[in-house]
């Protein structure tokens, strides 16, 4: 572990990585152990099989040396019996030696210690006659003292192998005759003794007292030098040590053979671990590295299980949502998903639980109790039993678009409402767009305009060269700053004066696009310039013809600072410059000045200063005259004055109230007029209908043949019309009251006159005069002065009317006014025309009888309700003179107000 | 009702924007057996108008859209011969008169009686019968005079103008013979009994056969 060493104490995770190690070796070692206890064990029993086969193979060694022991035994005694001769010596010797190939030579040697016999024949040593050397003589010596048979050093013989000599004393009875030697060589005894396995199987060595090696049975194979086993030979028990060593076993595997294996395989494992624990470190890296990006990604990552709980949520998540740490975990998702939102997510969560992945955007509870947009992108992974979830906090996003949705619509709203058309087109003149103003404006709809290029449909004919080369001042960049004033041909026909003002058309990459043209209906504004400047011209020439004189003049200095042609033809033409108070007369005192213009500042304009008359006190005119402060065209304060001469517009002015009056009069008697004849109109159709209603009904019911509920339909019918009738009726009654007569005291010689004034036209056109005769100092009347004037014109108008037919001579008409005691007054109309007969008389006054082509007969009914309104009387009688005498009586103010008294 | 005074197929087509007013002159026109038909404004009877209609007219002048009198020179236009009655208010006398002087039967003032409106509409009646049979007449006469040959046209032509045989004879370049066979087939086709009732039937057709 790489930190392992920071750690201090091991983990866990580093514990059972040391364990496999420990255990691997303990193995090896156990291993070894148990290879070496068996190895010794093999050994042990090798050694002994060693011990056992050298043990029988010295005994098989004795056996023979004793066996010719006791033929040299036997030997002796036939020697010392005399029965033995030289041959049977030779004979018996040589098959002896036949039969034991250890020995070499059989001799018998004198006492004289000269050799006598020697078997074989074809020996080389041991000749008959020979000495025995010192070395011989000693073992001679030794048998001969012994009695017995004794063994000699064993030495390297002539032939340069190692020879054992055994000596037997030859005796009769106490005659010595010399010895019996059996010569052996040590190398056949190696050779012949042992059986031919126990060669196979072991070197055999025969070793000297000093340990020098006599002979050996093999000297080229092989020897486990270890493995042998030594043992003492007796007889001769001069120190003669037999040796056996076992040859090296070849068919066997090598002792070290398992420990190499072991070794080997324990490496490997050791080998294999490492590679694993490598992996594996790699693999806990990889997921160490998963982790951290888990806990840094900015992404909201989290775990669900199926169960819809949170499993994990990454730090991301939590500060997403402002959650603590770990708070999530074992909650369930839909716990933070927006009310709203549940059906849609819970539909996701069933697509997810079919395996699919999905994606979708929803709104989840933050802890704080505000709501994310969130979009959410989830796998499930069904083996594991829960799924994997990314989610990007999208509020930002929703909000930008919402934001932008509204901009947009704002912007689609304020293009939908912006009166300034626009108009796009690209670098190469076709339009790429326009707003409805410009649609509105051109009459054309906006799939019309866009995407036409020139001659675009709103070019109007006679103009199209013009507006070619503007388009293409345009595309060239040069259109003045001031725009073009162009004119357009509407869809309908219609021409209307526009101006187009040019600016780029930039994309968001900095890049011209096109031209953006703004477009604004000058129609208006251009026929308001032309009358303005029209206007303005007017105005000059007005201002200059005005019979009003003009000035302008310094507030505080009073210098004049302009004046039309009126005011220097009046003051004199070097007035400009001069001083107001200098040069014109008359002149408000300066304390008529409402305020003292000398006091005021710019921002207290405009203010009125003075509008009154004045009188010229040489001529006796009178000037009307309008001072006003205001803001002269360089700034300062000024006095504009204006002096009217209205000398004779006030001699006017009463003449013109008089005409107002007039006018007054007129118009309430064509209001009476018109009522009568609405009335009549509206009042015929329900009589009408009622006459019909009935009629139908005396019919019907003439005949035999009518039914009683159809003649009852028709008779409520006909009572509703009556009932319509009585309607139409009050509503005039309530008109009339609304226009109920304002009484007042009223001379009235001054009514007559007016109303006569007004007749005047009449009469002249006639060619008839009128004549008063009004008594001096009548009382005055308490009467409302319009309404009599309008009964008196009506009589006279009348009385004009008929006269008609009179020669002119006779067509004079007279109104008279008298005093009737104190208490009335009484006018006459008094014509000279044709005339009312008695059977007319009766019928003057009922509505609508009339004996003028042009009249309604409403005139002097209406002539007679008001003077009866007023407690009047109207009378018509005739003119003994011929003609009619239309007389009226008004109570005179005193009358009326005994009356006020009375009541 | 005993006896119908107007013919079945005769309607009175009462035209007038008051409601009452319509509504009363039906209920008095059917008290006295006429069949009418009653309709709120001009143009609703101009919709249904056609050269077949048979009866009379009764029109106020005074009517909201299109006026009694505008109706009445539209009717003009379209060449219908039926008989017009106009209800006038007070004040619409001069207007009657105008329309009295452009062809219409009659006027009749608001209020009226019974016995001027009916004696009117019977009045209207007979003449729009008669003339009905005269214009039947004058087309069963235009339908004969169709079926005449060029020369018995010819023939038929001088005869009217009072030729004799003879005359005719010369002015045609054929024999009297001729003329006579042309003569009595004329007779014939026209239906004439006699030369007066030929030279009736042919002028009231075709005044401008008359040269």
């Amino acid at each position: 572990m790489p930190d392992s060493a920071s750690r201090g104490p091991l983990s866990p995770s580093q514990w059972y990585w040391t364990a496999p190690y420990v255990a691997v070796v303990l193995f090896a070692v156990a291993m070894f152990a148990l290879a070496w206890l068996m190895f010794e064990r093999e050994a042990a029993a090798q050694r002994s099989a060693v011990t056992r086969d050298v043990q029988w193979a010295e005994q098989t060694m004795r056996m023979h040396m004793q066996g010719s022991e006791e033929f040299i035994a036997q030997l002796a005694r036939d020697l010392a019996a005399g029965v033995l001769d030289a041959d049977s010596f030779q004979l018996r010797a040589n098959q002896h030696i036949a039969n034991n190939a250890e020995l070499v030579n059989v001799v018998w040697v004198g006492a004289d210690e000269l050799v006598r016999w020697s078997a074989p024949f074809d020996t080389i040593e041991w000749l008959v006659g020979d000495a025995l050397s010192a070395r011989q003589q000693l073992a001679f010596l030794h048998a001969r003292e012994l009695g017995g048979p004794a063994y000699g050093e064993a030495y390297a013989g002539a032939r340069g192998t190692a020879v054992l000599e055994v000596y037997q004393p030859v005796r009769r009875g106490r005659e010595f005759l010399g010895a019996i030697v059996a010569v052996y060589s040590v190398d056949r005894m190696v050779h012949h003794l042992v059986p031919g396995w126990f060669a196979e199987k072991y070197r055999l060595a025969l070793l000297d007292g000093g340990g020098e090696v006599l002979a050996t049975s093999s000297v080229v194979s092989e020897v486990d030098e270890r493995l042998f086993y030594e043992i003492a030979l007796d007889p001769p028990g001069n120190g003669l040590i037999l040796r056996a060593t076992a040859f090296r076993s070849v068919d066997g595997l090598p002792k070290t053979l398992p420990m190499v294996a072991i070794v080997g395989l324990s490496l490997l494992v050791l080998w294999t671990l490492w590679m694993l624990r490598a992996h594996v470190q790699r693999r806990v890296q990889v997921e160490r590295e998963r982790d951290r990006l888990f806990n840094l990604s900015l992404d909201m990552l989290c775990v669900v299980g199926l169960d819809g709980r949170f499993r994990r949520c990454n730090p991301a998540f939590l500060n997403v949502l402002g959650h603590p740490p770990e708070s999530l975990a074992g909650t369930p998702l839909l716990d933070l998903v927006h009310a709203e939102d549940v059906a849609l997510t819970v539909g996701q969560l069933r697509a997810l639980e079919a395996g699919q992945a999905v994606s979708f955007e929803n709104r989840c509870r933050c802890a704080d109790g505000s709501h994310k947009w969130l979009v959410w992108s989830i796998n499930p992974v069904r083996e594991e039993l829960q799924v994997y979830a990314v989610a990007h906090d999208i509020t930002g996003r929703k909000a930008t678009e919402e934001a932008l949705r509204a901009e947009s619509a704002f912007r689609k709203a304020m293009e939908e409402s912006v009166l300034t058309g626009l108009r796009a087109i690209d670098l190469s003149g076709r339009i790429i767009y326009v707003n409805s103003a410009f649609s509105r404006m051109v009459g054309f709809s906006q799939d019309e305009l866009v995407g036409a290029g020139p001659p675009f449909p709103y070019w109007p004919d006679e103009d199209v060269d013009t507006c070619r080369r503007n388009l293409e001042l345009t595309l060239a960049g040069r259109a003045p700053a001031g725009g073009f004033e162009m004119r357009i041909r509407r869809k309908n026909g219609e021409r209307l004066d526009a101006r187009f003002y040019l600016s780029p058309l930039i994309d968001l990459t900095g890049k011209q696009t096109g031209w953006m043209a703004s477009v604004t209906d000058i129609t208006e504004p251009k026929r308001v310039r032309a009358a303005l400047e029209a206007a303005h011209e007017r105005f000059e020439a007005v201002l200059d013809g005005l019979d009003a004189a003009v000035f302008v003049a310094d507030a505080r200095t009073d210098e004049i600072l302009f004046a039309n042609r009126a005011f220097k033809a009046i003051h004199g033409f070097d007035a400009v410059g001069r001083t107001v108070r200098g040069v014109a007369v008359p002149q408000p005192e300066r304390g008529d000045y409402r305020v003292d213009p000398r006091g005021l500042s710019v921002a207290d304009l405009p203010r009125e200063l003075f509008d009154g008359e004045l009188q010229h006190p040489l001529s006796g005119r009178w000037y009307h005259v309008r001072e006003q402060a205001t803001r002269w065209v360089d700034g300062r304060v000024v006095r504009m004055g204006i002096a009217t001469d209205i000398t004779d517009r006030k001699q006017t002015a009463e003449v013109s109230r008089q005409q107002e009056e007039r006018l007054q009069r007129t118009g309430r008697l064509i209001t009476m007029g018109e009522m009568a004849s609405t009335l009549a109109h509206e009042l015929n159709q329900p009589l009408s209908a009622i006459a019909n209603y009935c009629m139908g009904c005396v019919t019907r019911m003439q005949s035999d043949n009518w039914k009683q509920d159809e003649v009852l339909a028709a008779m409520q019918k006909a009572s509703f019309q009556a009932e319509r009738a009585g309607k139409i009726i009050r509503r005039v009654r309530e008109f009339v009251k609304k226009s109920e007569p304002r009484r007042s005291a009223v001379a009235i010689d001054e009514v007559i006159d007016d109303a006569i004034g007004f007749a005047e036209i009449d009469a002249r056109r006639l060619g008839a005069r009128v004549l008063t005769e009004v008594e001096e100092g009548l009382p005055a009347v308490y009467a409302d002065r319009i309404m009599i004037e309008q009964v008196v014109l009506n009589l006279v108008k009348n009385g004009l009317d008929a006269m008609h037919d009179n020669p002119p001579v006779h067509r004079v008409l007279r109104v008279r006014a008298r005093a009737l005691g104190r208490l009335s007054v009484e006018v006459a109309v008094i014509d000279r025309g044709h005339g009312i007969g008695e059977e007319e008389r009766e019928r003057l006054f009922t509505p609508f009888y009339t004996t003028k082509a042009e009249g309604m007969g409403m005139g002097l009914n209406i002539c007679r309700s008001i003077i009866e309104f007023h407690d009047g009387r109207l009378t018509v009688e005739s003119n003994p003179e011929g003609g009619t005498i239309f007389a009226f009586t008004l109570p005179t103010e005193a009358a009326s107000e005994r009356l006020a008294r009375r009541a | 009702m005993s006896a119908l005074p107007a013919e079945p197929d005769q309607i009175i087509y009462i035209i007038d924007d008051d409601e009452a007013l319509r509504d009363s002159l039906v209920w008095l026109l059917e008290s006295s057996g006429y069949r009418v038909q009653a309709l709120e404004s001009a143009e609703r009877f101009l919709a249904r108008y056609d050269e077949n209609l048979t009866g009379c007219l009764v029109l106020d002048v005074r009517m909201p859209g299109m006026s009694g009198l505008e109706l009445f020179e539209e009717l003009g236009r379209r060449r219908c011969t039926l008989p017009v009655i106009f209800i006038t208010g007070h004040g619409d006398v001069p207007m009657a008169v105008s329309a009295l002087k452009k062809g219409a039967v009659d006027f009749i003032e608001k209020p009226f009686t019974d016995r001027d409106m009916l004696g009117l509409i019977e009045q209207c009646l007979a003449s729009e019968r008669e003339n009905r049979g005269k214009r039947r007449q004058e087309a069963d006469t235009a339908r004969r005079l169709a079926q005449l040959t060029q020369r018995e046209r010819e023939v038929l032509d001088l005869i009217i103008l009072g030729k004799l045989n003879k005359q005719i004879a010369d002015v045609l370049g054929i024999s009297i013979k001729t003329v006579e066979v042309h003569r009595a087939r004329v007779m014939e086709k026209m239906g004439a009994h006699s030369l007066a009732e030929l030279v009736q039937h042919v002028v009231s057709a075709e005044p401008a056969a008359t040269r």
